[in-house]
Protein backbone atom coordinates (compact mmCIF):
# COMPACT_ATOMS: atom_id res chain seq x y z
CA UNK A 1 0.00 0.00 0.00
CA UNK A 2 1.02 3.39 -1.03
CA UNK A 3 1.77 5.72 2.33
CA UNK A 4 0.09 8.29 0.17
CA UNK A 5 -3.21 6.28 0.14
CA UNK A 6 -3.16 5.23 3.63
CA UNK A 7 -3.59 8.42 5.00
CA UNK A 8 -6.84 7.73 6.62
CA UNK A 9 -5.93 4.19 8.18
CA UNK A 10 -2.28 6.46 9.56
CA UNK A 11 -4.16 9.00 10.88
CA UNK A 12 -6.40 6.99 12.75
CA UNK A 13 -3.62 5.04 14.34
CA UNK A 14 -2.05 8.30 15.02
CA UNK A 15 -4.98 9.57 16.87
CA UNK A 16 -4.99 6.15 18.54
CA UNK A 17 -1.16 6.84 19.94
CA UNK A 18 -2.39 10.27 21.21
CA UNK A 19 -4.59 9.29 22.67
CA UNK A 20 -3.75 6.26 24.73
CA UNK A 21 -0.71 4.96 25.61
CA UNK A 22 -1.03 2.13 22.64
CA UNK A 23 2.10 2.61 20.93
CA UNK A 24 1.35 1.84 17.45
CA UNK A 25 4.01 0.12 15.10
CA UNK A 26 4.59 2.15 12.16
CA UNK A 27 3.36 0.23 9.17
CA UNK A 28 3.18 3.05 6.31
CA UNK A 29 5.39 2.52 3.42
CA UNK A 30 8.35 4.91 3.38
CA UNK A 31 10.16 6.86 0.53
CA UNK A 32 12.30 3.43 -0.30
CA UNK A 33 9.42 1.68 -1.04
CA UNK A 34 7.78 4.12 -3.04
CA UNK A 35 10.67 5.12 -4.59
CA UNK A 36 9.70 3.79 -8.64
CA UNK A 37 6.11 5.70 -7.93
CA UNK A 38 7.79 9.24 -7.39
CA UNK A 39 6.79 11.13 -10.18
CA UNK A 40 9.24 14.45 -11.39
CA UNK A 41 7.91 17.80 -10.56
CA UNK A 42 7.17 20.58 -13.44
CA UNK A 43 11.09 22.13 -14.28
CA UNK A 44 10.67 25.73 -13.20
CA UNK A 45 10.45 28.51 -15.11
CA UNK A 46 13.28 30.62 -15.87
CA UNK A 47 13.06 34.19 -14.92
CA UNK A 48 14.76 37.30 -15.72
CA UNK A 49 16.64 39.29 -13.10
CA UNK A 50 18.00 43.00 -12.86
CA UNK A 51 20.79 42.72 -9.92
CA UNK A 52 22.19 46.38 -8.45
CA UNK A 53 25.48 46.32 -9.26
CA UNK A 54 26.34 48.09 -6.23
CA UNK A 55 25.06 45.36 -3.80
CA UNK A 56 25.34 41.79 -5.73
CA UNK A 57 28.53 39.86 -5.71
CA UNK A 58 29.20 36.59 -7.98
CA UNK A 59 30.35 34.00 -6.32
CA UNK A 60 32.56 31.18 -8.21
CA UNK A 61 32.37 28.24 -6.60
CA UNK A 62 35.28 25.65 -6.81
CA UNK A 63 36.06 25.90 -10.29
CA UNK A 64 39.33 24.28 -9.66
CA UNK A 65 40.35 22.35 -13.31
CA UNK A 66 41.05 19.36 -11.22
CA UNK A 67 39.23 16.44 -10.04
CA UNK A 68 37.07 15.80 -8.21
CA UNK A 69 36.27 19.56 -8.79
CA UNK A 70 35.84 21.00 -12.21
CA UNK A 71 38.73 18.60 -13.61
CA UNK A 72 38.44 16.23 -16.32
CA UNK A 73 36.16 13.93 -14.14
CA UNK A 74 33.83 16.87 -14.51
CA UNK A 75 32.50 17.12 -18.13
CA UNK A 76 29.45 19.05 -16.99
CA UNK A 77 31.25 21.40 -15.35
CA UNK A 78 34.02 22.38 -17.95
CA UNK A 79 30.55 22.85 -20.38
CA UNK A 80 29.83 25.87 -18.17
CA UNK A 81 32.49 27.62 -17.98
CA UNK A 82 31.83 29.69 -21.35
CA UNK A 83 28.64 30.79 -19.82
CA UNK A 84 30.75 31.69 -15.88
CA UNK A 85 33.15 33.44 -18.41
CA UNK A 86 30.68 36.07 -20.02
CA UNK A 87 28.69 36.35 -16.69
CA UNK A 88 31.53 37.29 -15.37
CA UNK A 89 33.34 39.77 -17.58
CA UNK A 90 29.65 41.13 -17.53
CA UNK A 91 30.03 41.38 -13.58
CA UNK A 92 33.36 42.63 -13.95
CA UNK A 93 32.03 45.78 -16.18
CA UNK A 94 29.31 46.91 -14.18
CA UNK A 95 31.51 46.57 -11.48
CA UNK A 96 29.54 44.07 -9.01
CA UNK A 97 31.81 42.47 -6.39
CA UNK A 98 33.28 38.82 -7.31
CA UNK A 99 34.07 35.67 -4.74
CA UNK A 100 35.49 32.88 -4.94
CA UNK A 101 35.86 29.62 -3.29
CA UNK A 102 38.09 26.49 -3.73
CA UNK A 103 38.44 23.76 -1.52
CA UNK A 104 40.62 20.38 -0.47
CA UNK A 105 44.24 20.96 -1.08
CA UNK A 106 43.40 23.77 -3.87
CA UNK A 107 44.37 27.84 -3.78
CA UNK A 108 43.12 30.70 -5.76
CA UNK A 109 45.96 30.21 -7.55
CA UNK A 110 44.57 27.13 -9.17
CA UNK A 111 41.13 28.21 -9.93
CA UNK A 112 40.87 27.50 -13.95
CA UNK A 113 42.38 30.09 -16.15
CA UNK A 114 38.56 31.31 -18.10
CA UNK A 115 37.18 32.13 -15.16
CA UNK A 116 40.34 33.22 -13.15
CA UNK A 117 40.65 35.81 -10.13
CA UNK A 118 42.32 39.25 -10.88
CA UNK A 119 43.44 41.27 -8.39
CA UNK A 120 41.15 42.53 -5.22
CA UNK A 121 39.30 39.44 -6.19
CA UNK A 122 38.54 37.53 -2.49
CA UNK A 123 38.59 33.98 -2.27
CA UNK A 124 37.50 31.48 0.74
CA UNK A 125 38.35 28.25 1.68
CA UNK A 126 36.15 25.75 2.51
CA UNK A 127 34.06 22.46 2.30
CA UNK A 128 30.71 22.26 0.56
CA UNK A 129 28.89 25.16 2.71
CA UNK A 130 31.40 28.32 1.82
CA UNK A 131 29.85 30.02 4.77
CA UNK A 132 31.32 27.13 7.14
CA UNK A 133 34.45 28.25 8.92
CA UNK A 134 35.16 31.22 6.93
CA UNK A 135 34.37 35.18 6.37
CA UNK A 136 32.05 34.69 3.63
CA UNK A 137 29.27 36.11 5.62
CA UNK A 138 31.48 39.10 7.32
CA UNK A 139 32.63 39.67 3.82
CA UNK A 140 29.03 39.61 2.04
CA UNK A 141 27.96 42.36 5.19
CA UNK A 142 31.47 44.71 5.17
CA UNK A 143 30.38 44.71 1.26
CA UNK A 144 26.92 45.46 1.61
CA UNK A 145 25.95 42.57 -0.36
CA UNK A 146 22.40 41.94 -0.48
CA UNK A 147 22.04 39.66 -3.65
CA UNK A 148 24.40 37.01 -4.44
CA UNK A 149 24.37 35.75 -8.19
CA UNK A 150 25.54 31.70 -7.44
CA UNK A 151 28.10 29.66 -10.46
CA UNK A 152 29.71 26.75 -9.62
CA UNK A 153 30.37 22.72 -9.04
CA UNK A 154 29.21 20.55 -7.69
CA UNK A 155 25.50 22.18 -7.56
CA UNK A 156 24.37 19.87 -5.21
CA UNK A 157 27.15 20.84 -2.61
CA UNK A 158 28.85 23.94 -3.09
CA UNK A 159 25.95 25.37 -4.80
CA UNK A 160 23.13 24.25 -2.79
CA UNK A 161 24.62 24.72 0.42
CA UNK A 162 25.94 28.20 0.16
CA UNK A 163 22.58 29.30 -1.90
CA UNK A 164 20.37 28.45 0.56
CA UNK A 165 22.97 29.98 3.54
CA UNK A 166 23.02 33.20 1.82
CA UNK A 167 18.98 32.35 1.67
CA UNK A 168 18.42 31.69 5.12
CA UNK A 169 20.89 34.71 6.00
CA UNK A 170 18.34 37.26 4.28
CA UNK A 171 20.23 37.56 1.03
CA UNK A 172 18.48 37.27 -2.17
CA UNK A 173 19.58 34.28 -4.23
CA UNK A 174 19.76 34.47 -8.19
CA UNK A 175 20.83 30.82 -9.48
CA UNK A 176 21.30 30.61 -13.64
CA UNK A 177 21.08 27.06 -14.12
CA UNK A 178 23.50 27.14 -17.26
CA UNK A 179 26.50 27.96 -14.63
CA UNK A 180 26.32 25.22 -12.40
CA UNK A 181 26.72 21.67 -12.53
CA UNK A 182 27.13 18.11 -10.76
CA UNK A 183 27.87 14.36 -11.86
CA UNK A 184 24.40 13.87 -13.03
CA UNK A 185 21.13 15.27 -14.46
CA UNK A 186 19.22 14.20 -11.40
CA UNK A 187 21.45 15.66 -8.82
CA UNK A 188 21.46 19.23 -10.68
CA UNK A 189 17.99 18.75 -10.89
CA UNK A 190 17.54 18.44 -7.59
CA UNK A 191 19.44 21.11 -6.52
CA UNK A 192 17.27 23.35 -8.70
CA UNK A 193 13.71 22.46 -7.47
CA UNK A 194 15.19 22.08 -3.96
CA UNK A 195 16.58 26.14 -4.33
CA UNK A 196 13.52 27.22 -6.03
CA UNK A 197 10.89 25.56 -3.40
CA UNK A 198 12.79 24.90 -0.29
CA UNK A 199 10.46 25.48 2.84
CA UNK A 200 11.14 29.12 4.23
CA UNK A 201 13.53 30.46 1.93
CA UNK A 202 12.97 29.85 -1.71
CA UNK A 203 11.00 32.72 -2.35
CA UNK A 204 14.07 34.38 -1.98
CA UNK A 205 15.89 32.41 -4.74
CA UNK A 206 15.35 33.19 -7.99
CA UNK A 207 16.39 30.59 -11.20
CA UNK A 208 17.33 31.81 -14.36
CA UNK A 209 20.04 31.53 -17.24
CA UNK A 210 23.00 33.70 -17.51
CA UNK A 211 22.03 36.09 -20.44
CA UNK A 212 18.51 36.33 -18.37
CA UNK A 213 20.91 38.37 -15.78
CA UNK A 214 20.93 41.98 -16.10
CA UNK A 215 23.31 44.25 -14.07
CA UNK B 1 22.45 12.05 -21.01
CA UNK B 2 25.78 13.78 -20.65
CA UNK B 3 25.64 17.82 -21.74
CA UNK B 4 28.54 17.17 -24.28
CA UNK B 5 26.61 14.25 -25.80
CA UNK B 6 23.44 15.76 -26.01
CA UNK B 7 25.32 18.83 -27.71
CA UNK B 8 26.65 15.86 -30.06
CA UNK B 9 23.07 14.38 -30.73
CA UNK B 10 21.75 17.53 -31.81
CA UNK B 11 24.47 18.57 -33.87
CA UNK B 12 24.39 14.58 -35.44
CA UNK B 13 20.29 15.00 -35.76
CA UNK B 14 20.70 18.40 -38.08
CA UNK B 15 19.51 20.62 -35.14
CA UNK B 16 20.76 24.04 -34.55
CA UNK B 17 22.98 24.04 -31.38
CA UNK B 18 21.42 26.46 -28.73
CA UNK B 19 24.01 28.98 -28.01
CA UNK B 20 24.88 27.75 -24.75
CA UNK B 21 25.33 24.33 -23.67
CA UNK B 22 22.08 22.28 -22.86
CA UNK B 23 20.99 23.31 -19.15
CA UNK B 24 19.40 20.90 -16.80
CA UNK B 25 16.05 22.88 -17.25
CA UNK B 26 16.49 21.47 -20.93
CA UNK B 27 17.35 18.22 -19.91
CA UNK B 28 14.64 18.22 -16.96
CA UNK B 29 12.70 14.89 -18.33
CA UNK B 30 15.88 13.28 -18.76
CA UNK B 31 16.91 13.46 -14.70
CA UNK B 32 15.59 9.92 -13.94
CA UNK B 33 16.46 9.03 -10.50
CA UNK B 34 19.36 6.87 -9.40
CA UNK B 35 18.35 3.70 -8.05
CA UNK B 36 16.80 4.01 -4.33
CA UNK B 37 19.57 4.02 -1.56
CA UNK B 38 20.17 0.96 0.70
CA UNK B 39 19.15 1.62 3.89
CA UNK B 40 21.32 0.24 6.90
CA UNK B 41 21.21 -0.80 10.67
CA UNK B 42 22.74 2.10 12.88
CA UNK B 43 24.06 1.36 15.81
CA UNK B 44 24.33 4.51 18.35
CA UNK B 45 26.39 4.93 21.44
CA UNK B 46 23.90 6.54 24.18
CA UNK B 47 26.15 8.52 25.57
CA UNK B 48 27.37 10.29 22.56
CA UNK B 49 24.25 10.46 20.21
CA UNK B 50 21.38 12.96 20.40
CA UNK B 51 17.63 12.38 19.27
CA UNK B 52 17.10 16.11 17.49
CA UNK B 53 13.01 16.27 17.13
CA UNK B 54 12.75 19.08 13.80
CA UNK B 55 9.40 21.07 13.64
CA UNK B 56 6.80 18.20 14.81
CA UNK B 57 4.12 21.16 15.96
CA UNK B 58 0.30 20.61 15.30
CA UNK B 59 0.08 23.97 13.07
CA UNK B 60 1.88 22.05 10.44
CA UNK B 61 1.96 18.51 11.15
CA UNK B 62 -1.74 17.96 10.81
CA UNK B 63 -3.74 15.49 8.56
CA UNK B 64 -5.01 18.42 6.43
CA UNK B 65 -1.83 20.57 5.79
CA UNK B 66 0.95 17.61 5.95
CA UNK B 67 -0.79 13.81 6.60
CA UNK B 68 3.02 12.44 5.70
CA UNK B 69 4.26 14.03 8.98
CA UNK B 70 1.04 12.76 10.79
CA UNK B 71 2.18 9.15 9.88
CA UNK B 72 5.47 9.48 10.88
CA UNK B 73 4.09 10.39 14.54
CA UNK B 74 4.05 6.52 15.83
CA UNK B 75 7.24 5.92 14.87
CA UNK B 76 8.81 8.57 16.46
CA UNK B 77 7.41 8.42 19.46
CA UNK B 78 8.83 4.86 19.61
CA UNK B 79 12.02 6.36 19.26
CA UNK B 80 11.36 9.25 21.35
CA UNK B 81 10.81 6.63 24.10
CA UNK B 82 13.26 4.19 23.43
CA UNK B 83 15.48 7.20 23.45
CA UNK B 84 14.51 8.18 27.01
CA UNK B 85 14.49 5.23 28.49
CA UNK B 86 17.80 4.65 27.32
CA UNK B 87 18.99 8.22 28.88
CA UNK B 88 19.69 9.57 25.52
CA UNK B 89 19.67 13.23 24.74
CA UNK B 90 16.51 14.68 23.44
CA UNK B 91 16.80 17.88 21.58
CA UNK B 92 14.30 19.71 19.85
CA UNK B 93 13.59 22.48 16.95
CA UNK B 94 11.50 25.12 16.09
CA UNK B 95 11.12 26.71 12.92
CA UNK B 96 10.27 30.41 12.52
CA UNK B 97 6.92 30.15 12.95
CA UNK B 98 5.49 26.57 14.74
CA UNK B 99 4.56 26.56 18.79
CA UNK B 100 2.23 23.71 19.65
CA UNK B 101 4.46 20.47 19.78
CA UNK B 102 2.24 17.12 18.11
CA UNK B 103 1.31 16.47 22.08
CA UNK B 104 2.43 12.74 21.55
CA UNK B 105 5.73 14.20 21.34
CA UNK B 106 6.21 16.78 23.67
CA UNK B 107 9.13 18.17 25.25
CA UNK B 108 10.17 16.77 28.66
CA UNK B 109 11.40 19.10 31.02
CA UNK B 110 15.07 19.79 30.65
CA UNK B 111 15.43 19.16 26.92
CA UNK B 112 16.72 22.23 24.95
CA UNK B 113 14.40 23.95 22.28
CA UNK B 114 16.40 25.90 19.38
CA UNK B 115 14.76 27.78 17.09
CA UNK B 116 15.27 28.39 13.69
CA UNK B 117 14.70 28.05 9.68
CA UNK B 118 15.65 25.35 7.74
CA UNK B 119 19.15 25.30 8.89
CA UNK B 120 18.97 24.62 12.81
CA UNK B 121 22.53 25.35 13.22
CA UNK B 122 22.09 29.30 11.99
CA UNK B 123 21.83 31.70 14.77
CA UNK B 124 21.37 29.26 17.27
CA UNK B 125 22.94 27.36 20.39
CA UNK B 126 22.73 24.04 18.60
CA UNK B 127 26.31 23.17 17.77
CA UNK B 128 27.24 24.62 21.36
CA UNK B 129 24.42 22.19 23.12
CA UNK B 130 25.96 19.23 21.21
CA UNK B 131 29.21 20.04 21.91
CA UNK B 132 28.64 21.03 26.02
CA UNK B 133 26.91 17.94 25.96
CA UNK B 134 29.71 15.70 24.73
CA UNK B 135 27.80 14.70 21.31
CA UNK B 136 29.41 12.77 18.75
CA UNK B 137 26.24 11.66 16.57
CA UNK B 138 22.86 12.72 15.90
CA UNK B 139 19.40 11.01 14.36
CA UNK B 140 17.22 13.74 12.87
CA UNK B 141 13.95 12.79 12.42
CA UNK B 142 10.98 15.53 11.62
CA UNK B 143 9.49 17.82 9.24
CA UNK B 144 9.64 19.03 6.24
CA UNK B 145 12.22 16.47 4.91
CA UNK B 146 13.76 19.07 2.54
CA UNK B 147 13.10 21.38 5.08
CA UNK B 148 14.88 21.21 8.33
CA UNK B 149 15.62 17.64 8.04
CA UNK B 150 17.93 18.12 4.95
CA UNK B 151 19.66 21.12 5.69
CA UNK B 152 19.90 19.98 9.46
CA UNK B 153 21.13 16.79 9.00
CA UNK B 154 23.23 18.04 6.34
CA UNK B 155 24.97 20.77 7.87
CA UNK B 156 25.67 18.16 11.01
CA UNK B 157 27.44 16.17 8.77
CA UNK B 158 29.84 18.79 7.50
CA UNK B 159 30.35 19.95 11.04
CA UNK B 160 32.24 16.36 12.00
CA UNK B 161 28.84 14.62 13.39
CA UNK B 162 27.40 11.20 12.94
CA UNK B 163 24.08 11.35 11.50
CA UNK B 164 21.03 8.51 11.34
CA UNK B 165 18.15 9.47 9.59
CA UNK B 166 15.24 6.60 9.50
CA UNK B 167 13.12 7.17 6.32
CA UNK B 168 9.95 6.47 8.35
CA UNK B 169 11.08 9.55 10.32
CA UNK B 170 10.97 12.26 7.96
CA UNK B 171 7.99 13.61 6.39
CA UNK B 172 7.09 15.84 3.14
CA UNK B 173 3.30 17.08 3.23
CA UNK B 174 1.17 14.81 1.16
CA UNK B 175 1.32 12.74 -1.96
CA UNK B 176 2.34 15.09 -4.70
CA UNK B 177 5.07 15.73 -2.63
CA UNK B 178 7.28 12.81 -2.82
CA UNK B 179 10.37 13.88 -5.20
CA UNK B 180 10.74 15.99 -1.96
CA UNK B 181 11.49 13.07 0.25
CA UNK B 182 13.08 10.87 -2.80
CA UNK B 183 16.06 13.37 -3.63
CA UNK B 184 16.34 13.87 0.56
CA UNK B 185 16.93 10.34 1.22
CA UNK B 186 19.20 9.95 -2.23
CA UNK B 187 20.99 13.51 -1.58
CA UNK B 188 21.65 12.54 2.48
CA UNK B 189 23.10 8.95 1.55
CA UNK B 190 25.17 10.04 -1.35
CA UNK B 191 25.66 13.70 -1.41
CA UNK B 192 29.10 15.01 -2.06
CA UNK B 193 30.88 15.47 1.83
CA UNK B 194 28.40 13.81 3.33
CA UNK B 195 27.89 10.01 2.74
CA UNK B 196 31.18 9.09 4.89
CA UNK B 197 29.14 10.50 7.80
CA UNK B 198 25.52 9.75 7.49
CA UNK B 199 23.65 6.54 7.46
CA UNK B 200 19.99 6.33 5.89
CA UNK B 201 17.95 4.01 8.23
CA UNK B 202 14.90 2.94 9.87
CA UNK B 203 13.35 3.35 13.19
CA UNK B 204 13.64 -0.42 13.66
CA UNK B 205 17.33 -1.05 12.03
CA UNK B 206 18.49 1.68 14.99
CA UNK B 207 20.37 -0.53 17.94
CA UNK B 208 21.27 1.56 20.92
Amino acid sequence: MKRGFATAAASLAATMALSSTIVVSASADDIITEWASVKSPTAPALKPVTVDPKTTALLLLDFVPHDPYCGPGKPRCGATLPAVKQLLANARAHGAAVIYSVAGKYEAADIAKDVAPVANDLAVKSKADKFLNTDLEKILKEKGIQTVVVTGNSANAAVLYTGTGAALRGLKVVVPVDCISANEPFEEQLTVWQLAHGPGFGNQVTITKSDMIKF
Amino acid sequence: MKRNLFAAMLVLAGLSLPAHAANIIDEWANAKPPASPELKPAAVDTKTYALLVVDMVSETCNAKARPRCVETIPAIQKLLNDARSKGMAVIYALGVSGKEFVPALAPKDGEPIVKSGADKFINTDFEKILKDKGIKGVIVVGTLAYGGVLHTASQAALRGFKVVVPVDGMSSQNADTLYSEQYTAWHLANGPGLAANVTLTKTDMIKF
